[in-house]
């Protein structure tokens, strides 16, 4: 074996010396990245990110458009496909990589009975499930930053404004969202000895969470009103921490607040996130710290009521502002890992 | 519990195993020393996956203890995973990982320094080294996952059905290594069912079945526990033949009688075969041949097992 010769072999040496899932997750690293159908949904992946932005960008009629139109879009083109397409396909998206990389991680091995050699060494059963959610989350990123660096390229080889460091943020919060769902799936994976169930299982938390979790927040504000009578602030702030509690939310928000050019981001994107069921005054002022003002305007020669919410010279309340809601998606790796661990330690194999 | 035994490499007490419809583990006290090479006998289904499965907390016992290597099979697992190298059953290999990297990755997670290709050697597998394990055979895979168990020089190896999957030859070069391995001082635990390629590795046997231990000594032990000899009886018609065997049964020098046709294997003493023979006359069945034998191992089982069945 090598001696202390410094570079890559002494920082994996520090590594296994300090860590105990690192050697599970670099075994599950090099196992799990050459399965063919990963590349495959890579591809696709890299296809359904990039085409967007080619078909918008190399084949839109920019001639019939004026000089300012083209200085707007060229200006924050990037933030508007970022926000608007691109999260939509990163929620969309991602988890369904997330689950086909991670639902058999530890169901399959269950099954197959490998779990019986990797527990015959000196592991934890801890470690198997860090090392699991580690090494799979490193599998899932590979590919996924090869195609974000794909979608750069193009985009700086695009008529639009590349904002190296909003990309970056970007692609930071995507990477954070992708291993919440590596986190989720994994640990699914641990409580179930059949893959099928596992996979099942898992597909129902992400259909839940993108699809079903933000329509029944509402319905559920609805409910505490009329059958509770929980009125007022405190029924939006249930409705605020129930949509920031899905990773799926959080994670949209916190794009939207990072993108966002204006005075007041992070209030503009808690506010984004309701709807014209909410009353959205009282989430401006007595939720989010903002200011409700009401202008009247002529409009085509009517008078007509603009409502807006700025900030009121004091910040969102600390519990919603960007880092309480970053903290709020990843601890769902936590959450999620050790439902599983209590559940997989117990479990005769 | 009293101090840890050093001179002990396994320790069952009073050992239960439950699931919902069966038990299968029934009260088990065993005792295998250090250094010793112990076959852990049995037909399938009698429990001897179960308690290796509870000894590398795979699974937990419903009562009872065990300690290996002087460490609590719940308390210390990862301690004792440490000192020993395990051939599970019901295993597979990782089809992607090639069967250089399976060695690598047992190396770093027993932080030891073995080299890959030298273990591979010994077991007969290292031209398939950088294949990738998914397109080992049944035999290529039992021999890589054998060479993973011994990484880091051991000091007790766990092997479940060492054998299952090897051709004559493989199966002869596993008892090889078995015996390699118990003179550099490991201790040897392994189950069986084949029991013709057990007696000549085990100094120890211990016979499970349905959950209990029925028996446990030396292979010489056993026979003269089992009688010196087994005599084969052929009759010459099989009228009468029940009552004959169920009188040479009740004789106090025979221990076992299995009946296969016109042939009747008896265990007894050897001072008693013209007592069974004249069983057989006074009963009206003509005896056409017979023949003695010393038994072996795998009749003493068979006539272990049969009296289990009987009682």
């Amino acid at each position: 074996m090598s001696t202390e010769d410094g570079g890559l072999a002494g920082l994996d040496r520090t590594l296994r010396n300090t860590f105990g899932w690192y050697t599970v997750s670099k075994k599950e690293f090099r196992d799990a990245i050459r399965s063919k159908g990963l590349w495959l949904l890579g591809t696709v992946f890299t296809l359904l990110f990039s085409l967007p932005v080619i078909i918008s960008l190399y084949f839109q009629d920019w001639e019939s458009l004026n000089n300012a139109q083209t200085q707007a879009i060229r200006e924050n083109g990037m933030q508007a496909l970022l926000s608007s397409t691109y999260t939509e396909v990163v929620t969309v998206l991602v988890p369904i990589i997330a689950i086909f990389v991670g639902y058999a991680a530890i169901s399959k091995e269950r099954s197959s009975g490998s779990l019986k050699i990797l527990l015959s060494l000196p592991h934890s059963r801890r470690d198997v499930l860090i090392g699991k959610v580690i090494g799979r989350s490193a599998v899932l990123t590979v590919p996924f930053l090869a195609s974000l660096a794909i979608t750069a390229v193009i985009l700086v080889a695009s008529r639009l404004t590349f904002k190296p460091e909003l990309f970056g943020l970007f692609v930071l919060f995507s990477v954070l969202y992708a291993m919440v769902f590596v986190a989720i799936t994994v640990s699914i994976s641990g409580v179930f000895d059949r893959t099928s169930w596992a996979g099942a299982a898992s597909f129902i938390v992400y259909f839940y969470s993108t699809f079903v979790w933000n329509l029944s927040v509402n319905s559920i504000g609805q409910l505490l009103q009329n059958r509770l009578g929980v009125e007022g602030a405190i029924r939006w702030h249930l409705v605020l921490l129930l949509k920031l509690a899905n990773p799926n939310q959080a994670y949209k928000t916190l794009t939207n607040s990072m993108l966002n050019t204006g005075d007041t981001p992070q209030l503009a994107a808690r506010l984004s996130m309701f709807g014209r069921g909410a009353n959205r005054q009282v989430v401006c002022t007595d939720v989010l710290n903002g200011a409700w003002e009401t202008q009247t305007v002529q409009f085509l020669g009517q008078a007509q009521q603009i409502s807006t919410c700025s900030g009121g010279g004091t910040p969102v309340p600390f519990y919603y502002s960007d880092p309480v809601v970053a903290v709020f998606m990843v601890a769902w790796i936590g959450i999620a890992a050790t439902l599983s661990y209590y559940t997989f330690a117990i479990a005769d194999l | 519990m009293d101090q840890p035994n050093h001179m002990t490499a396994i320790e069952l007490d009073g050992l239960r195993k439950e699931y919902a419809d069966v038990v299968a583990l029934d009260g088990v006290d065993l005792t295998v020393e250090e250094g010793e090479v112990f076959g852990f006998l049995g037909p399938n289904g009698a429990g001897k996956s179960t308690t290796i499965n509870i000894l590398l907390d795979f699974i937990r016992p419903t009562a009872g203890s065990a300690t290996v290597l002087g460490h609590d099979v719940r308390e210390e697992s990862e301690a004792i995973r440490e000192r020993i190298g395990v051939l599970p059953e019901g295993y597979d290999v990782y089809e992607r990982l090639t069967g250089r990297e399976h060695m690598e990755f047992t190396i770093e997670s027993k932080g030891t320094d073995d080299d890959p290709e030298e273990l591979l050697e010994r077991v007969g597998v290292a031209d398939a080294i950088d294949r990738r394990a998914g397109g080992y055979s049944k035999g290529m895979k039992q021999r890589l996952v054998l060479a993973m168990a011994l990484v880091g020089e051991p000091d007790l190896l766990i092997l479940d059905e060492p054998t299952t999957g090897l051709d004559p030859n493989g199966a002869r070069e596993m008892r090889q290594i078995i015996r390699e391995e118990s003179e550099r001082g490991a201790t040897i635990f392994f189950s069986s069912h084949i029991l013709s390629q057990v007696d000549a590795v085990c100094d120890t046997v211990g016979i499970l079945q349905s959950g209990q231990l029925i028996a446990k000594d030396s292979v010489e032990g056993l026979r003269d526990a089992q009688g010196d000899m087994t005599l084969v009886v052929t009759v010459e018609d099989t009228d009468g033949i029940t009552a004959a065997v169920d009188s040479v049964r009740e004789l106090p020098a025979v221990s076992g009688v299995q009946r296969d046709g016109d042939r009747v294997t008896v265990s007894c003493e050897s001072g008693a075969k013209m007592s069974v023979l004249n069983a057989f006359e006074d009963n009206g069945v003509a005896v056409a041949d017979f023949e003695t034998q010393e038994a072996s191992l795998e009749e003493l089982f068979s006539t272990y097992t049969e009296q289990e069945v009987e009682a």
